[in-house]
């Protein structure tokens, strides 16, 4: 096996919170439950429509009208049965962003826009949990790892939000950005490799090109500027 | 002395990407994008606001850190810099 059974077993024991069953929640939920994370609790609020099809590939032609959370559970036990998947159908919010997460070991940002990212942010590093993050537009991608008090935050990299945008994507760029927070996942989880921590994986699918932006730190930055490497993440 | 932009995504569409760039002594980060990025008004527009400035959500770093929108006008480029201009995309 790749990751010997006591790798398997660490997979099987961890709980992972991926926010959004859309374009990049559908492939990071998939390859973890393959992957055979123990628990994966997974949050939408909206119902499948046929304009999400082309990227959203955990849910079909016969799933439409139906909740992504119960397309979702559907889905994800039935590529594994030996998992336990919580699918939550609800907003998240300020209000009850923690409750959610819980004791979760990694929380996974396959969100569609910043203002919930910074929630999912501020959340991780109140309660010292690693977010994975990805974004999409179109055939450009970006994808960090941020471990809370040791490299930067969502905040000092982006500190403002972009336009939003209702994004016109390509499935297959959701597919490069869910398959490497994926990675990320199981990487953090097995103590393996080098993290994707104080750089900003940079996908451009037009030029056909991946990239890297070397990230810091950022001393004033008003999510985590306060918090101090020894208080950092679980960095198993 | 010689200093090195990379555009990224939707600006490297527009202008290209590994720009090498010779900017007279006291050009600010700034005035160096600016320069660029007028040769093509299209990557101009996505880039900077009708004032001239960066537009909010564009993320400027130098040699790895990101530099204040606030600040890029006064931060002078110095010899072997490397410049990048990334537009974060916001889709999931």
């Amino acid at each position: 096996m790749l990751f010997g059974d006591e790798g398997q077993e660490r997979l099987k024991k961890a709980h992972i919170f991926i926010a959004g069953a859309g374009g990049l929640g559908s492939p990071v939920s998939l390859y973890l439950a393959v992957a055979g994370i123990g628990t994966i609790t997974i949050v939408d609020m909206d119902v499948v429509d046929q304009s999400n099809l082309n990227r959203q590939i955990l849910h079909n032609d016969r799933d439409i009208g139906k909740k992504k959370t119960v397309s979702a559970e559907e889905k994800l036990t039935a590529v594994n049965p030996d998992i336990t998947v919580h699918a939550i159908d609800t907003r998240i919010n300020e209000s009850n962003a923690a409750t959610l997460i819980g004791n979760a070991d990694g929380i996974v940002d396959a969100m569609d826009n910043y203002p919930t990212r910074y929630l999912l942010n501020n959340v991780a590093i109140h309660m010292t949990i690693p977010l994975f993050h990805g974004a999409i537009h179109g055939f450009y991608g970006q994808a960090t790892t941020i471990i809370p008090g040791k490299t930067p935050c969502l905040k000092c990299i982006f500190p403002r939000a972009p336009p939003g945008e209702v994004s016109p994507v390509v499935g297959a760029t959701a597919g490069v950005i869910g398959t490497v927070q994926a990675t990320e996942v199981i990487k953090y989880l097995l103590q393996s490799g080098d993290l994707l921590t104080n750089r900003l994986f940079v996908w451009d699918g037009l030029a056909g090109r991946a990239d890297e932006i070397h990230a810091e730190r950022m001393p004033c930055c008003p999510a985590c500027g306060g918090l101090t490497p020894d208080k950092g993440g679980k960095n198993k | 002395m010689t200093v090195k932009v990379r555009f990224f995504a939707r600006f490297r569409e527009l202008l290209g990407t590994d720009i090498p760039a010779e900017p007279e002594d006291g050009a600010t980060l700034l005035s160096l994008v600016r320069d660029l990025a007028l040769k093509k008004k299209e990557g101009y527009d996505a880039i900077f606001d009708g004032h001239g400035n960066f537009h909010e959500f564009v993320i400027v770093m130098r040699n790895g850190k990101r530099v204040e929108h606030d600040d890029v006008g006064a931060v002078k480029v110095a010899d072997g810099d490397e410049i990048a201009v990334f537009p974060p995309v916001a889709g999931g």
